[in-house]
């Protein structure tokens, strides 16, 4: 098994202490194992998309939201995803 | 089989459909055809199986190889040499009841050795609503003429009784008329030149030179699956008409050679026309693979026999008749395109040797805007407005997106001249250009889409009417990627002349603003319409993007002073100069509130 592979352009995968662990690609900081969703282990910042910067995000719909997930060792952006209140995240797996 | 010869008739294959779109784009008269680029044309084998995808709308290139086996299974033995037939119902092969398929079997010393096959949305269909798009019609019979497959030339001549019948129900006969002699004339080069081939290299060697293409393309497809990691990747698109969301969810799973693109968990089908059929909604999710995975194979029946579609019956990605479906081109259809091209975005991105290849999604919210009513010139004139071909190209792991940049179903989509429109319809446009803050923030930013404005000008009757099949301004379609944000939502505004201006309206429009999305208003007296559309998806994150390119977006105004600082984190002088310690700082700061933050 290669050590440290790719599991997303901003994450990698890699030998931790209890098996293969996902972790952040900037900073190498364990965010959980391979067969967890990463993104509940991220720091979420989840806001109305309308009240992010610039004039066009303003015309969105009051319920959508903006969710931005970061990296709470080194803060770097992971992911994104535009989503309706209660909507589960969006998982993306690599077969291990 | 020798490989020059082989090489020889592969070129010559490109070339037949090449011709044959420039003959389509001579002869027809609309501008959605000749200028917005809203047309196809491919080649086919025997048996209906894609040969040669051309260019144009790509999702039609495997939805008129169903359109050629249609006509196979209704024709039979039927079928002669000089024949062309005429297929544009949905729930048989077509995308919607306006862009009308003409299949035309090619044949070489009496036997039946391929089909041409191509499209164009045709000036009028005579659904509820003129143009085609239909967002009033209820279900598929209010949604203008539509056959399962019907001949409309019968060895060489024209069945004048059924073309009569056809403009008999469409507004502007006259110009559907050309739309159809477009297409005859396409296929009549296409058949021509195809036959040339084959008197010169032998029906055999061409008929197994297009047998090694399809085996070269699975072969080519299958090795670069192989490279690709395992894994599912998820998306999802919302589609907004009048207070309902519908949302299209897809999970593509990469096992092997295999690619599973699975739509369960879907809306079920709306009552409005947004909806898509089965074969739809597979042209759909192939118009984005085969730019983005097989941008070096030959697009073919070897590239779909890879792939595998799971669509829920009853669902708005797989609605059963009478269900309405003509705004199903920039309804479910373009979200398919978006789901797919975001999954595929996110795989190849966890590639180390495909990263490069990842792309944000490019243009996703299309607007149908038709224009409708007696002209400057006493005619009566309906036409899209082909800004919605102009684009905005999703960001990639190493350069922005091009600002109005196309999009990827239709590899040569374009908007055409301002004067162009303004000499066939009584408007005059205010202005055009591109739209700040469109584009998704990322490392690198996605293309910005752009914005415009029209007011009637020297018309007859006052003014016009327009038809909008907009999915409404409340969500981005166009996801980012990499940490890269969306790109802005369209907009859609009737600026009404003598109405008091709100706070925040534009200044640039007559009088107050009221948003519009879905259905038929006027373009009269002074008023203005207003349209803003979708920039493409970010990539990366946006505190990682070099600040002296964030600076000249400022200066540009592509992206606001807010947006640089907020989103970006760049502080910049009044000149518009970096204050790079300033901006360390501020960014220094972002990066810190985002650690303190908790874990979802």
């Amino acid at each position: 098994m290669k050590e440290v592979r790719s599991w997303s352009a901003t994450l990698v995968s890699m030998p931790g202490k209890s098996g293969r662990v996902i972790a952040c690609r900037a900073c190498s900081a364990e965010l959980c194992g391979t067969d967890a969703s990463w993104k509940e282990h991220a720091v979420l910042r989840e806001s109305p998309l309308r009240e992010a910067a610039g004039a066009t995000y303003r015309s969105a719909g009051d319920e959508v939201l903006l969710r931005r997930f970061y990296c709470g060792s080194c803060g770097a952006a992971l992911d994104s995803e535009i989503a309706l209140p209660g909507e589960p995240f969006l998982l993306d797996r690599l077969a291990e | 089989m020798d490989p020059m010869t082989f090489s020889i008739i592969r070129h010559r294959l490109f070339r037949i459909v090449d011709e044959a779109v420039i003959t389509l784009k001579h002869v027809s008269g609309s501008a959605i055809t000749n200028e917005g680029h809203d047309l196809m044309v491919s080649l086919y084998g025997a048996d209906g199986s894609l040969l040669m995808g051309g260019v144009g709308f790509l999702h039609h290139l495997t939805s008129a190889a169903e359109a050629c086996k249609a006509v196979i299974r209704k024709f039979g033995d039927r079928i002669g040499e000089g024949d062309v037939y005429l297929l544009n119902d949905p729930y048989t092969a077509a995308l919607h009841t306006s862009d009308i398929y003409l299949v035309a079997p090619i044949h070489y010393d009496g036997k039946l050795v391929a089909w041409s096959a191509c499209f164009v949305h045709v000036y009028d269909i005579g659904a509820m609503n003129p143009g085609g798009f239909s967002p009033q019609s209820i279900d598929i019979f209010t949604e203008g003429f539509s056959s399962p497959g019907i001949k409309i030339v019968d060895k060489g001549e024209m069945v004048q009784d059924v073309v009569d019948t056809i403009l008999n129900m469409v507004r502007s006969p006259e110009m559907v008329m050309l739309d159809l002699r477009s297409m005859i004339a396409c296929n009549n080069v296409a058949r021509e030149r195809m036959q040339s081939l084959i008197a010169k290299y032998g029906p055999e060697t061409v008929n197994e030179a297009g047998a090694e293409l399809i085996r070269q393309s699975e072969e080519l497809l299958r090795a670069r699956l192989l490279e690709l990691p395992d894994g599912s990747w998820q998306s999802r698109q919302y589609l907004d008409v009048q207070g309902e969301t519908a949302t299209v969810r897809l999970t593509m799973t990469k096992k092997g050679d295999r690619l599973i693109f699975d739509f369960t968990g879907s809306s079920p089908q709306s009552r409005h026309s947004i909806n898509c059929t089965y074969w739809a909604a597979l042209g759909g999710l192939f118009a984005p693979l085969f730019p983005l995975l097989c941008y070096d194979i030959t697009w073919n029946e070897g590239v779909i026999r890879l792939i595998e579609m799971i669509a829920p019956e009853g669902s708005v990605v797989n609605c059963t008749r009478p269900a309405p479906v003509s705004v199903a081109t920039v309804g479910a259809i373009q979200s398919v395109n978006n789901a797919a091209c975001a999954t595929i975005g996110k795989m190849l991105a966890a590639s180390d040797k495909y990263r490069e290849q990842a792309t944000a999604v490019w243009h996703a919210n299309h607007f149908a805007i038709f224009k409708f009513g007696r002209n400057q010139k006493g005619g009566q004139s309906i036409g899209i407005l082909t800004e919605t071909f102009a684009g905005a190209g999703g960001a990639s792991a190493f350069a922005d997106g091009v600002d109005i940049g196309g999009e990827v179903p239709n590899p040569i989509s374009r908007m055409a001249n301002v004067e162009t429109v303004e000499a066939s319809f009584p408007i005059r446009y205010l202005f055009r250009k591109r739209m700040a803050d469109s584009g998704g923030p990322g490392r690198w930013r996605g293309g910005t889409g752009g914005e415009l404005a029209i007011v009637p000008h020297k018309a007859p009757d006052g003014g016009l009417h327009y038809v909008i099949s907009g999915k409404g301004d409340r969500h981005p379609m166009s996801d980012g990627l990499a940490g890269g944000l969306p790109g802005g939502p369209n907009a859609y505004l009737w600026a009404k002349s003598g109405e008091a201006a709100a706070a925040g309206d534009d200044g640039r429009l007559p009088g107050g603003a009221q948003a519009v999305s879905w259905g038929v208003f006027p373009l009269m007296g002074e008023d203005a319409l207003y349209v803003r559309w979708n920039g493409g998806g970010g990539y990366g994150d946006p505190l990682d993007r070099d600040p002296e390119n964030v600076a000249k977006d400022v200066v540009g105004a592509l992206v606001s002073a807010d947006a640089a600082r907020d989103i970006y984190g760049v502080v910049l002088s009044e000149q518009g100069v970096v204050d790079t310690a300033a901006t360390d700082a501020l960014r220094g700061s972002m990066k810190a509130e985002r650690m303190a933050g908790e874990a979802a």
